[in-house]
């Protein structure tokens, strides 16, 4: 490569950059799920809050520097600040910050976390469940099949490509084989450590169709940014369809006694 | 205060006992900065690497790139990546920031702003350098290791830090020198803790000590209770690694009883949370001592800061949870973690609002130290406010891990250290060295550097809005992230743009040792007790140990005659 090739290669990714406005370019991935808004939202109103602090930071900042420099106001004000008008200006400020900020996203959050992330769905027959295994650098995903059951041998077994339906609750339950990873799916604003040794959960669900990424977002090693699976996500008619199919292949197609196929676990009820 | 005579002794002669086994702090620090610059050098050109794959990816890196990889025709291969994200983390935190910050400053501020003769365990003091020497080699040594340095990132996480991710000898001397580390800054702490209780000068109460030394003083607080748990957690590391232990293997990797990965990273960040406050807090005190004086004005509420400063020392002990929500702790650990993590605003806020109070109607002089501590205003600010969004757990569920982070924690842990940093250098250079650093050729290094880390870092907080993960090799495999090239070639511009500024330091730096012009006895017209004696600080700094008479930031006194400051040592007009 040479300096030449290089800048061209400058003016073509800039010639690009044109394509897509600023504001698209950094939107972050299409939310499907139907939670995905919460974790929005609430940035949003984050952002709206901080700046209105971080304005009068610079309000304060760029209006004493332009204000008080020394060839306009070359006396300086002999105060300490520790009257009880400065005390209580400062305390007002602080008390503000922590009032209108820090309460605010604090509760939404706490809220959102409690009562939906963490507010795990009945697990009825409707719910798909999904066990996720994290091993350097693949996932592997489990469906229980036709029995239910996990870890038998009618269990349909995906090699980074995980398909779920939309309009259906999904829980998965996520573990490491060797190191830790991350179970990220950017589409849905989650994401949940996998661990060796521990089985962790998250539940999302989905309402847009269509291809998407899973990311692994734990440093796992050197392929790290090579841990990609894919998503599908189907109508519920296209993924029993899938799965019936999945099914029908399994029974045929999987030889019954690698035991490397069992990697699954019994499907941890909730409470 | 002083609870004993500081003894004087004769000027060392040779150059072994003049500037190699040196006992004088104020060598030591000297010693402490040059190790920090070359450290802050190597760091640097490892993230302009790090920047360079992720603009460019298979792009060979210029001019050095077919030195450094050959086999990869100069384009950085991805272990090669991981090992420099994580170096570049280690190095600048431990071994840029922590002996610039806290080695040179400390040292170098905290005797001769509290009138004292030198540390009062000066052997400590010699001991704590030569560790931190030690400690640079094992780091170093670990990259010429068979497969390489460490590559499990600066938190190194078990598993992958164990022999099942990383099977070199470089992980385990990472680990060896990142204990020794400890050692050394454990040292250093105790030296400045006792130093600070025991040798301030008669007169000088605990209110009456210059906010700088306020800063330091929480640091080696904080550095002395926690650098030992993380010292811990690397040798419980070690044992895993070379004994055989299971104290953080679980699942198919332990082939016997089983430990728990998470465990480690609740020990590294009851460390790693007090940590970042552990590199900001001198930073804070140097920013809060020179908007005072460049100000021409006292301190705003100078009490209150240090208090608030205290506050957040001790909030800062009890909130490492927030690192670790994905890891799916129990409901009321997160909630507590996100409760106790917002009260820092708190005191945050305070000595926001006395910084401002402190350049409200002062005089201000735009001297280079001072632009750097309004930097530090400026990107603490953005840094500070943008950590509300990880603190939230339910945020934090989409920016965990992302570049959200990386630019969240570079605005607060590097952009305004490095910017304090600068400010107390470019302000002490003349005690430090007698003579002045240029002040045009420092004007130059601040608007660079400032254009420079807004662009990399508020670039990063972007494209982790949009959904990049960090320590990816190449980002570009994921189709979301496709889009995101023009703005990660835009941080990669700004990076470089902002390692060129630099030059400009060091040119000036070194140039100036030589070439500068004297320096007065007080260049800045300020009152702290260093600036009563002459510069370069002489041989046991105070001929009589001073006596304090009033506070350190008395300033533009309406009573005063012939000049607005008065020295520490006079009595208040």
């Amino acid at each position: 490569m040479n300096l030449y090739s290089l800048y061209f290669k400058f003016i073509m990714i800039s010639a690009k950059a044109s394509e897509m406005s600023f504001w698209e370019r950094i939107k972050p991935p299409v939310d499907i799920s139907t939670n995905g808004h919460l974790i929005d939202s609430l940035f949003n109103l984050t952002t709206y809050l901080i700046l209105f602090f971080f304005v009068l930071v610079c309000l304060g900042l760029f209006g004493f520097s332009y204000l008080y420099h020394k060839k306009k106001h070359p006396v300086a004000l002999y105060v300490h600040g520790t009257s009880r008008k400065h005390i209580a200006i400062v305390v007002a400020i602080a008390t503000l910050v922590f009032v209108v900020i820090d309460m605010q996203i604090t509760g939404i959050s706490n809220h959102d976390y409690m009562e939906v992330f963490t507010k795990w769905p009945k697990e009825d027959a409707e719910v798909v469940k999904v066990e996720v295994l994290g091993q350097q650098w693949a996932w592997n995903f489990r469906y229980a099949g036709k029995d239910g059951i996990f870890n038998t041998e009618d269990d349909i077994v995906t090699l980074n490509d995980l398909r779920l339906p939309t309009n259906k609750k999904i829980v998965f339950q996520v573990t490491a084989k060797d190191v830790i990873h991350s179970f990220s799916l950017p589409n849905t604003r989650q994401k949940i450590d996998a661990m060796p040794g521990r089985v962790s959960k998250m539940w999302v669900e989905l309402t847009k169709t269509g291809n998407y990424e899973v990311a692994c977002a734990q440093i796992c090693g050197t392929f790290h940014y090579r841990m990609q699976a894919k998503l599908k996500v189907y109508t519920p008619e296209e993924f029993q369809k899938w799965q019936d199919e999945m099914s029908y292949r399994t029974t045929y197609a999987v030889e019954k006694e690698n035991a490397d196929l069992y990697w699954g676990w019994k499907w941890i009820a909730n409470n | 205060m002083a609870f004993f005579e500081q003894h004087i002794h004769d000027a060392p002669k040779t150059f072994l006992s003049k500037y190699v086994i040196s006992f004088d702090h104020k060598v030591i620090a000297k010693q402490f900065l040059w190790y920090g610059i070359i450290f802050l050098g190597i760091g640097g050109m490892m993230a302009l690497m790090i920047r360079w794959t992720l603009a460019f990816p298979g792009e060979p890196f210029p001019v050095i790139g077919h030195f450094l990889f050959p086999n990869t025709n100069g384009v950085v291969p991805p272990d090669t990546y991981a090992m420099l994200f994580t170096l570049h983390g280690t190095i600048m935190i431990f071994y840029a920031i922590t002996p610039i910050l806290i080695g040179a400053f400390g040292n170098f501020c905290i005797p001769l702003m509290i009138g004292a003769r030198d540390m009062v365990f000066p052997t400590l003091n010699m001991l704590s350098f030569w560790l931190a020497f030690l400690s640079a080699v094992l780091l170093l040594a670990s990259l010429f290791t068979p497969l390489g340095g460490a590559a499990g990132g600066w938190v190194s996480y078990p598993t992958l830090s164990t022999t099942i991710g990383s099977p070199g000898v470089g992980q385990t001397l990472w680990c060896l020198a990142i204990f020794v580390l400890g050692v050394s800054s454990t040292m250093g702490a105790v030296n400045y803790i006792a130093t600070i209780i025991t040798l301030r000068a008669p007169g000088m109460g605990y209110f009456d000590m210059p906010l700088t030394v306020w800063g330091l003083w929480l640091t080696a607080i904080l550095n002395a209770l926690f650098l030992p748990v993380l010292g811990a957690g690397v040798m419980l590391l070690i044992f895993d690694r070379v004994f055989g232990t299971t104290f953080f293997l679980a699942g198919a990797a332990a082939t016997s009883g089983s430990g728990d990965p998470v465990l480690f990273q609740h020990v590294f960040w009851i460390f790693g949370h007090p940590e970042v406050y552990i590199l900001i807090l001198p930073a804070w005190g140097i920013v809060s001592d020179l908007l005072s004086f460049f100000a021409r004005k006292p301190a705003f509420g100078a009490r209150s800061t240090a208090l608030s400063m205290t506050s957040i020392t001790i909030l800062s002990t009890v909130v490492y949870g927030h690192h670790m929500y994905t890891t799916q702790m129990s409901p009321l650990l997160t909630q507590s973690f996100m409760m106790l993590t917002m009260t820092i605003s708190i005191p945050s806020a305070v000595f926001f609002a006395n910084w401002l109070g402190t350049i409200w109607k002062g005089a201000i002089r735009f001297s280079t130290p001072m632009l750097f501590s309004l930097g530090v205003v400026f990107v603490f600010g953005l840094g500070g406010l943008t950590g509300l969004y990880l603190a939230t757990v339910s945020t934090d569920l989409y920016l965990h891990d992302t570049y959200f982070v990386v630019g969240h924690f570079h605005y607060t842990m590097a952009a305004s250290v490095l910017l304090g940093g600068f400010a107390g250098t470019y302000f002490w250079f003349p005690k430090m060295f007698g003579r002045m650093m240029n002040e045009t050729l420092g004007k130059i290094h601040f608007w660079i550097s400032m254009l420079g880390l807004n662009g990399i870092f508020m670039g990063m907080m972007i494209v982790g809005y949009a959904g990049m993960h960090r320590r990816i090799y190449n980002p570009f495999v994921y189709e979301y992230l496709q889009k995101l090239i023009p703005i990660n070639m835009f941080i990669t511009i700004s990076a470089i743009t902002m390692g060129f500024g630099q030059l400009f330091f060091v040119y000036n730096f070194v140039n100036s040792l030589w070439n500068g012009p004297k320096a007065s006895q007080n260049p800045w017209e300020v009152g702290t007790l260093e600036w009563t004696i002459p510069s370069p600080a002489p041989h046991y700094n105070f001929d009589i140990i001073p006596v304090v008479k009033c506070g350190p930031h008395e300033i533009g006194n309406p009573n005063l005659k012939g000049r607005d400051f008065q020295y520490q040592t006079e009595e208040l007009a």
